[in-house]
């Protein structure tokens, strides 16, 4: 436990904690704009500086640690500095609203009530088109903080984001300028969910450029494999279709994770096709709608038939993929106990 | 095709990560300039992510394009010159200061230097100095023992007898910073063993170009005060990060380094060069450290300083070319005795770049605390033309007006006009070269070469630029109070040196030539 000074006031923290947290603990809210709790401390865009008694210069909290005796202020000279660093990044944020994703820059420019004084000459990017269906990326809306680039680099150690070139003349881009496709990127959207202005941003299914405060959030358990990443289905009520999937730092197993699956394969939800109840086939060869008790039973009843035939090591078990490790227990278990068979497969395990 | 041609320098290539700016520079100069394949190609044999070599290629200037390109230094010095009439020869690339101000305007094609444009040999105008003696160039190690070199390498008294000699010296480091040698290595003996030392010889502040000199004239003398360090302070690992364009410094290097290691000099010890790429901010020590480790040349958050953690984590001491040259006539002679050389309540002598308006533009060994007049008049031959602004040590350690030249050169002194010694980088402008035009240069230098790291010096210096040249046309972007702010902003919230001083020549103009900024009065804020 550390105890240090807060706008006057004493506060705890934890060895080792970073100021923006423990601020964050005592209730007080010091906006970050390249801050990620995924990822390494940065410290690039500034936003967060606050007065720290003895240091030469304002110090930014997410990469600062609280220390012993600590005293900090957040509400001096650097509410000032604040606004003067997002009137800065205003200056080249030629386009706040590309894909419906959140904005914290211009959420944050309308709390300090800042403004662009003029456009940089040199404020329009090379546009970026890919051919990818997936994920887009809007150079204009970019503020260079690099989280997506250090996802890249950190978390998902594709590298397949790059803070290219240096001067006024940087930007972001996939390996080399090409499409996402042609980089060592999975396109899991990981990099597009840590992009603090929605710079990246999903462009799947119509309805993806719909403000997502405007879309009902479910949360639910990515069902394709066993990892069982918690998500969010983003509902359009208008529509009542899901239009994209996100997920939360918080949330248990993956932190706010996903793969290209979880994040963006939800299209067979809404597919005609799509199995919503059991089916049996009848006497007349078609299917039929059953309840679940009806389809178990018929399942049941062929198994024993195979076994009364052929004896039991006729019945061979084979798991699907998307089971967690508990399912495939009870799979085996079903195999070993109920039938009393050793051929127990999951194809998890080619 | 190019892919193919790297083959076989493929196999050759190390795989740490450390070596991927050498790697990439070899390749440039043996096979061509780095494209995609070439990159993709090298990442893999490294084990690297094709992107992270990418970033790494697309961060330095000079990777992408051949070594024989037209380089033409388009610095303040060279730009008051006239070099941007060179720029007219076909494929001909801009280039921030080459570090050779003295002839200007310069060019470069491949590592030979062309002073004006033309193949004419590099000189050198010097005076006598008593600490580092550069009036007389060292051909090989012989000469430079004749002069008395290695005694103090040889004989080498205690780490903490050296630190005590250089405290009372009162040598600070002539990288720009000015912070004190002694304490800096006292601070570096308090960490664990071994340590690292890294030599910066990036020399990329317009305007400088006293490590050239030293690096040119007498390697020697730098490789003894380095090795001094190396052994002194527990050193076995040591790199010397040298700007790419000084071949000429290159080679000498080499050769006194080969000189050294074969009179068992080395022995225990590594010594290599690095090569830098094309990248002022890979002179900030950070930024260098970054370099070296095979990433962007992107500063780190201080602390912790290199020091405590430095070249992969390890305790590192980084000093300036000139500071580790000065140490051996220190360490002969006693720090009492450097002091003394000083002037005006500073101690010892430094090397001043100086050019610009002068007769004998060069690099004079002279003490800290004599004044413009003295420099401009004693030893450079006295002023061509009427002086209307001068700089005195480097872009980012302000403007002075002429009122200034009687003025010593010190901090103290210094500081009440809002200014600084920085590098010791004297360039005197005539009165025909507009301020603005100098500050929208300045702060154009500054926008291309910000790491992009923070915001304050990524934008900040992209938007003063644009309002200088618009104030060139009479127009201001943004009235006075808010450019003040911004200027605040930048000097407090950046973080490195390169964006908390660019505000400083602003400022210096501002308050000596008020009417040049008249529109920033005018414009009202929306
Ligand atoms: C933008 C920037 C560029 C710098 N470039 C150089 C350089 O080219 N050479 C140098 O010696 N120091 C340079 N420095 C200073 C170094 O960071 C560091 O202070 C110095 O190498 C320490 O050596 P010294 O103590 O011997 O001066 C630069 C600093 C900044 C902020
Ligand atoms: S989508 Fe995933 S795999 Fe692709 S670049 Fe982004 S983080 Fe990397
Ligand atoms: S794309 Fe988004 S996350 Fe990446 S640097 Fe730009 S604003 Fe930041
Ligand atoms: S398929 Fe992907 S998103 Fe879904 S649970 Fe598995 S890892 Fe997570
Ligand atoms: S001040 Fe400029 S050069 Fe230094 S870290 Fe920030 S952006 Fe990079
Ligand atoms: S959030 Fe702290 S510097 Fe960006």
């Amino acid at each position: 436990m550390v105890e240090f000074t807060l706008d006057g006031r004493p506060a705890t923290a934890s060895e080792g904690e970073l100021l923006v947290h423990a601020a964050a603990r005592q209730g007080v809210f010091i906006p970050t704009l390249c801050h990620d709790d995924k990822l390494e401390p940065y410290g690039g865009c500034r936003m967060c500086v606050v007065d720290v008694e003895g240091a030469p210069r304002p110090m930014p909290a997410c990469a600062t640690r609280v220390a012993p005796g600590m005293v900090v202020s957040t509400n001096g000279s650097t509410t000032d500095f604040r606004r003067t660093l997002t009137e800065m990044l205003l200056t080249e944020h030629l386009d706040p609203n590309p894909g419906g994703r959140p904005n914290e820059l211009t959420d944050l420019a309308q709390e300090l009530g800042a403004e662009a004084p003029f456009i940089l000459p040199d404020a329009k990017r090379e546009p970026y088109e890919d051919r990818n269906k997936l994920m887009g990326y809007e150079p204009d809306s970019c503020i260079l903080c690099n989280r997506c680039v250090r996802y890249t680099q950190e978390v998902m150690q594709c590298s397949a984001l790059s803070l290219e070139g240096r001067g006024g003349e940087a930007r972001i881009v996939p390996t080399w300028g090409k499409s996402w496709l042609d980089t060592e990127c999975e396109l899991c959207g990981g990099c597009l969910s840590v992009c603090p202005t929605g710079a990246l941003h999903e462009k799947f299914l119509t309805g993806a450029d719909v403000e997502e405060s405007a879309l009902t959030k479910v949360k639910t358990t990515c069902t394709f494999c066993g990892v069982g990443c918690q998500l969010d289905l983003n509902v359009d009520p208008a529509t009542d279709r899901i239009v994209k999937v996100t997920s939360e730092p918080h949330y248990v197993s993956n932190e706010g994770n996903l793969c290209v699956k979880g994040r963006f394969s939800f299209n067979f939800v809404h597919h005609p096709d799509r199995l919503t109840e059991p089916l049996v086939r009848g006497e007349d060869g078609e299917l039929h709608p059953a309840t679940w008790e009806q389809a178990l039973q018929v399942a049941a009843d062929g198994i024993k038939g195979v076994i009364a035939r052929h004896g039991t090591q006729a019945v061979g078990f084979l798991a699907s993929a998307r089971l967690t490790n508990e399912e495939n227990y009870l799979i085996q278990k079903l195999a070993r106990n109920g039938v009393g068979t050793n051929s127990v497969h999951s194809c998890e395990a080619t | 095709m190019d892919v193919l041609a790297l083959t076989p320098l493929l196999a050759e290539l190390p795989t740490e990560r450390t070596h991927l700016l050498d790697n990439l520079g070899r390749i440039r100069r043996e096979v061509g300039p780095i494209t995609p394949e070439l990159s993709d190609a090298l990442a893999n044999h490294m084990n690297l992510r094709l992107g992270d070599v990418h970033e790494v290629v697309s961060f330095y200037s000079f990777l992408q394009v051949p070594v024989t390109t037209y380089r033409v230094c388009t610095g303040p010095i060279c730009d008051c010159a006239g070099s941007r009439k060179l720029l007219e020869q076909d494929g001909a690339m801009e280039v921030p200061c080459l570090g050779h101000c003295d002839l200007a305007p310069v060019a470069t094609r491949g590592d030979t230097i062309l002073p004006g444009g033309e193949d004419r040999p590099v000189t050198y105008a010097t005076s006598v100095g008593p600490a580092l003696g550069l009036e007389q160039a060292d051909e090989s190690l012989t000469d430079y023992e004749r002069r008395g070199g290695l005694a103090v390498l040889r004989a080498l008294p205690t780490a903490q007898r050296i630190v005590e000699e250089l405290k009372a010296a009162g040598l600070a480091g002539y990288g720009g910073a000015g912070f004190p040698t002694g304490l800096k290595w006292e601070s570096l003996l308090r960490e664990p063993a071994p340590r690292v030392l890294v030599v910066n010889a990036d020399e990329g502040e317009p305007g400088t170009i006293k490590d050239r000199y030293v690096m040119e004239l007498r390697p020697h003398l730098l490789l003894e005060g380095t090795l001094i360090a190396m052994r002194a302070l527990d050193c076995p690992e040591g790199y010397i990060y040298l700007r790419e364009e000084y071949a000429t410094a290159r080679a000498r290097l080499l050769a006194a380094i080969e000189e050294l290691r074969a009179a068992g000099l080395l022995d225990g010890l590594t010594l290599d060069l690095v090569v830098g790429a094309g990248a002022y901010i890979a002179g900030e020590e950070t930024g260098m450290l970054e370099s070296m480790e095979g990433r962007r040349a992107m500063p780190r958050l201080k602390p912790p300083f290199p020091t405590q953690f430095g070249h992969l984590g390890r305790p590192t001491l980084i000093n300036n070319v000139e500071t580790l040259a000065h140490i051996p006539a220190i360490l002969q002679n006693g720090g009492a005795w450097w002091a003394a050389l000083g002037r005006d309540g500073s101690s010892g002598t430094r090397l001043w770049s100086i050019s610009g308006a002068v007769a004998r533009p060069g690099c004079y060994e002279a003490p800290n605390g004599i004044t413009l007049r003295e420099l401009i008049d004693d030893h450079a031959g006295g002023a061509t033309e009427e002086i209307g602004a001068i700089v005195p040590g480097g872009a980012a350690s302000g403007i002075l007006p002429p009122d200034a030249l009687d003025v010593p050169l010190t901090r103290d002194a210094l500081r009440e006009y809002g200014s600084g010694v920085g590098s010791a980088a004297v360039q005197v402008f005539p009165r025909s070269y507009p301020v603005l035009r100098l500050l929208s240069e300045t702060m154009r230098f500054f926008a291309e070469e910000s790491c992009q790291k923070c915001t304050p010096c990524r934008i900040g210096n992209r938007a003063l630029h644009h309002l200088f040249e618009q104030l060139e046309h009479g127009e201001a972007v943004m009235p006075r109070w808010q450019v003040d702010e911004w200027l605040l902003a930048m000097e407090k919230t950046s973080i490195c040196g390169l964006g908390q001083a660019s505000p400083i020549p602003v400022r210096n103009a501002m308050r000596i030539w008020p009417e040049l900024f008249a529109p920033l009065d005018g414009v009202v804020s929306t």
